[in-house]
């Protein structure tokens, strides 16, 4: 995968977490470039999950995270792992209508909501879950409508933890196709946490490894599998 | 007031009502039945998805404390507002603080605070029977339609038309924070905020309603009619309508069985009420049948 040289979308300068007494972050620097598919790796508590809710602001923090978007610009941001009461009766289309709209659901008329949700879950090939029950739906497809809801408005950057976990071999690189096609098409830019290191190698400009502080910054165009796999398991090395 | 009870004493004296409509306190009843009802239906569905079910409980416990330190406190034992509203509004405002400032589980929180507030409860009510009439209290925890009165009932329709309002306006918010806080953050929203808002509503409503439900039965209304649509519904949107229709088909109806047997209103309530969770229970498998779109797993 070749990388493309851009502006920077995103610095992260020095930036240090403690929780607890423990520090689980220590003085990382990242920068995420315009365009790019930009992958986050490292071992299980290396901190990359709670880097990426730095990011979405949700920690406090020492150093500096600075967007270099403007004050317009949004983070679509599709979570690691989204624990619900599955019992719970809201569709996608409940789902959806929560985020995108203010006037309350159960006043609302459906149906001029359903064309506009119907394209959004078009971008991610799954416009036949609309009535589905959330609570129901696979691994895979509700990754799909994550993806989607993440898309709307449109982000200046996309931040992806795991997006292929809990997902089939076929679903996992169909996701990839969409991730591919999100970048080349509507331009976008996506930050992504990974424990697949054939699917970084496969669709990711850059990569940077962390275990609390960046033990690995750079460009994924001469890298293999096993030098990916040195970041991600150094008790194997 | 006088004429609204006149016109709905008339309609019963013309037959188009039972009898017992023609007592004030039955009107009283109705009406109060007719406003509280449909707004503990749509704000259970939230105390379902949030998982407030005990907490509702633990602001009608806080009632028994809140009357008795209204009484200490020179309030008329025909409103002790002051007392109640405020001391439940603090037990519901504290336990959100330590919920969301400790790493004590929801679960842990409600029970020490229930507990406090049920055994504070106690102490003041002892003192407090020692210098007035303990069936008024009483009213406050089974319900009681005698000592329902107008001011009572006009504090019940603007406490709900407001609380209704705002209900409305933040319900998206609300819903999406209870359903998961993470994803309602990358939406700009503060969940805690949120549920500050939400918890500081439905305390308003519990405790407006708790002379014509009790303090000890309130949580069966707030979480049963939700329960009930739980069962037979396929989106958020019948889930709201039809908690609803349950819960004011169970304020209405239990309040008119309560006219007709010596029961009080909040017992009542809370039997209609279950009956129409267990036949909602009962429809779940053939609504199933006809096509609720739940998919495959």
């Amino acid at each position: 995968m070749n990388s493309s040289d851009g502006d920077n979308l995103l610095e992260v300068r020095d930036l240090s977490l403690t929780l607890g007494g423990n520090k689980i972050l220590d003085k990382v620097n990242l920068d995420v470039k315009h365009g790019q598919i930009h992958a986050l790796i490292g071992p299980n508590g290396a901190g990359k999950t709670t880097l990426i809710r730095s990011i979405m602001g949700g920690m406090p923090h020492k150093g500096t995270i600075r967007f270099l978007f403007g004050d317009n610009g949004r983070i679509g941001y599709v979570p690691q792992l989204l624990e619900f009461d599955h019992s719970v009766p809201i569709t996608v289309f409940d789902f959806l209508f929560l985020m995108l709209r203010k006037s309350p659901l159960f006043l609302s008329r459906r149906r001029p909501m359903r064309a506009r949700i119907l394209e959004i879950l078009a971008a991610t090939e799954c416009e036949h879950l609309i009535d589905r029950a959330v609570g129901y739906l696979s691994g895979g497809e509700f990754r799909r409508v994550l993806l989607a809801q993440a898309l709307v408005p449109k982000p200046e950057l996309l931040l992806l933890d795991e997006p292929a976990s809990s997902v089939d071999e076929v679903g996992a690189r169909h996701f990839e196709q969409m991730l591919i096609q999100l970048k080349q098409e509507h331009g976008h830019s996506i930050l992504m946490v990974s424990h697949d290191m054939r699917t970084i190698l496969r669709i990711a400009d850059r990569v940077t490894a962390i275990n609390r502080t960046v033990t690995y910054d750079g460009s994924t165009d001469n890298l293999n599998l096993s030098d990916l796999l040195v970041y991600v398991r150094p008790e194997m090395v | 007031m006088d004429i609204i009870y006149d016109i709905i004493s008339g309609w019963a004296n013309a037959g188009y009502l039972p009898s017992i409509f023609e007592h004030t306190f039955m009107i009283r009843g109705l009406l109060a039945a007719i406003i509280i009802g449909p707004l503990l239906g749509a704000m259970g569905t939230v105390v379902v998805t949030k998982k407030l079910s005990f907490f509702t409980q633990t602001i009608g416990n806080a009632a028994m404390s809140g009357v008795a330190i209204g009484l200490l406190f020179g309030e008329p034992i025909e409103g002790t507002y002051a007392g109640l509203y405020g001391f439940c509004l603090i037990v519901a405002l504290l336990m959100t603080f330590v919920k969301n400032r400790s790493r004590l589980s929801n679960d842990t929180i409600i029970g020490v605070v229930l507990a406090q507030v049920l055994g504070i409860g106690i102490i003041m009510m002892i003192v407090v029977t020692s210098q007035f009439n303990i069936h008024q209290v009483e009213g406050i925890l089974f319900g009681s339609l005698i000592t329902l009165n107008d001011m009572d009932l006009i504090t019940l329709a603007i406490a709900s038309l407001v609380v209704g309002i705002l209900f409305a306006y933040n319900f998206n918010r609300v819903m999406l924070g209870g359903f998961n806080p993470i994803l309602a953050k990358a939406r700009g929203l503060s969940p805690v905020l949120l549920e500050y808002v939400f918890v500081t509503l439905m305390t308003v409503v519990v405790v407006a309603s708790l002379k014509l439900i009790g303090a000890l039965l309130v949580l069966v209304l707030v979480v049963v009619p939700a329960a009930g649509a739980q069962n037979i519904v396929s989106n958020l949107r019948q889930f709201v309508w039809v908690s609803m229709i349950f819960s004011t088909i169970s304020t209405t109806f239990g309040l008119l069985l309560s006219g007709l047997l010596p029961i009080p209103s909040g017992a009542v309530i809370v039997l209609v009420s279950s009956i129409l969770f267990y036949g909602s229970l009962l429809l779940k498998p053939i609504l199933s049948r006809g096509g609720i779109s739940q998919g495959e797993v």
